[in-house]
């Protein structure tokens, strides 16, 4: 262990908690994030990097990371993946042409090393439009009953109107706190 | 000579106790030093002189930050456990990690405040773009909420600051 590795832990005085929020470009990522923390979402353009917002939330200090996920952006995530608590993995359910794709990128992240011990939980994004497919249909999709490497969840919600934002945040940390603070 | 020696006793008693407590004090003011010599303030300088430019005061961050701030750790990294094996021959990080743990509420907000932007990227990005203004001649706290009021009549023209 390197010296500033250590010196990191001892300055954790407060339970952090960090989360990955990805997903394909266009998911409603960002709009999730701002809407959580009570940002304007109506001037979101798409994300060419990253962004960070830390939030205090029921004791807990929440690092979110949210990365852009346009395809020639999906080979930087890897560098997000250390040290995650959670992932958020946002889907949009209004764009059934790309859910081939959308499939592909969250089973290409389940078999990361580095993200093995961390808690999944899926946005089905976008309920606030017509025709979206719902939870279920899209927990088919993404084959989740098939996961057994991560403790995982689906949640139908709506970055526009914030459903489900809240619920779905407060399962993750129930799950991440159960596994990591018991110990305390 | 019964009272001498319960006193003695007691000095090594209470000298075993407390060696580690120096022996982790010790570390932690050797690690200020590095820190505050002239030769790692050097090394940090040139390090932000390179890549400060990178550095926009923009919400989103760009990918290149993450290259930066990593190899920001492992220069600094590298440096400070060179210079703390160098000043306390016997140093072993692995005992400095296991005291840390006891010591950890001996530790004050300054040396946290320091060690911040070597491991936290939010303090890291905030220290460049600090570093940026500072260069480009900008004091942003002081300069912020100033505001210029003419005192010519308003017909003339208004010379802005900005």
């Amino acid at each position: 262990m390197g010296l500033l590795t250590i010196l990191k832990k001892m300055k954790q005085k407060e339970k952090e908690v960090r989360i990955l929020m990805l997903g394909l470009d266009n998911a409603g990522k960002t709009t999730i994030l701002k809407k959580f923390i009570g940002d304007d979402i109506n001037t979101i353009s798409p994300t060419l990097g990253f962004n960070i917002k830390t939030v205090e939330h029921r004791g807990f200090k929440l690092n979110i990371w949210d990365v852009g996920g346009q395809k020639s952006l999906r080979s930087y995530w890897r560098n997000y993946f250390e040290s995650t608590d959670g992932l958020v993995w946002v889907v949009d359910g209004a764009d059934k042409r790309r859910l081939a794709d959308c499939v592909q990128e969250l089973h290409k992240l389940l078999v990361e090393e580095r993200l093995a011990g961390a808690t999944l939980l899926v946005f089905a994004n976008k309920q606030d439009l017509p025709g979206a497919l719902s939870a279920v249909e899209i927990k088919e999709v993404l084959d989740l009953e098939s996961i057994k490497t991560h403790h995982w969840s689906i949640l139908p919600c709506s970055a526009v109107t914030g459903q489900n934002l809240l619920e779905g945040i407060d399962w993750m940390l129930d799950d991440i706190s159960s596994r990591i603070f018991t110990l305390d | 000579m019964e009272l001498k020696f319960t006193a003695i006793m007691e000095a090594t008693f209470v000298s075993r106790n407390s060696s580690s407590h120096r022996r982790f004090d010790v570390i932690i003011g050797t690690i200020e030093d590095i820190i505050m010599s002239e030769e790692f303030q050097i090394i940090q300088r040139s390090f932000m002189d390179k890549y400060y430019l990178q550095f926009e005061d923009t919400e989103e961050n760009k990918f290149i930050y993450t290259d930066i701030f990593q190899e920001y750790g492992a220069i600094i990294e590298r440096y400070l456990e060179e210079q703390l094996r160098l000043r306390i021959p016997e140093f072993s990080m692995s005992k400095f990690a296991s005291s840390l743990q006891a010591h950890k509420d001996e530790i004050t907000d300054e040396i946290f405040d320091m060690f911040i932007t070597f491991t936290d990227f939010i303090a890291f990005k905030e220290m460049f773009l600090d570093y940026r203004a500072e260069k480009e001649g900008r004091n942003v706290d002081l300069m912020q909420g100033l505001v210029v009021h003419s005192i010519a009549p308003s017909h003339c023209s208004v010379v802005t600051t900005s």
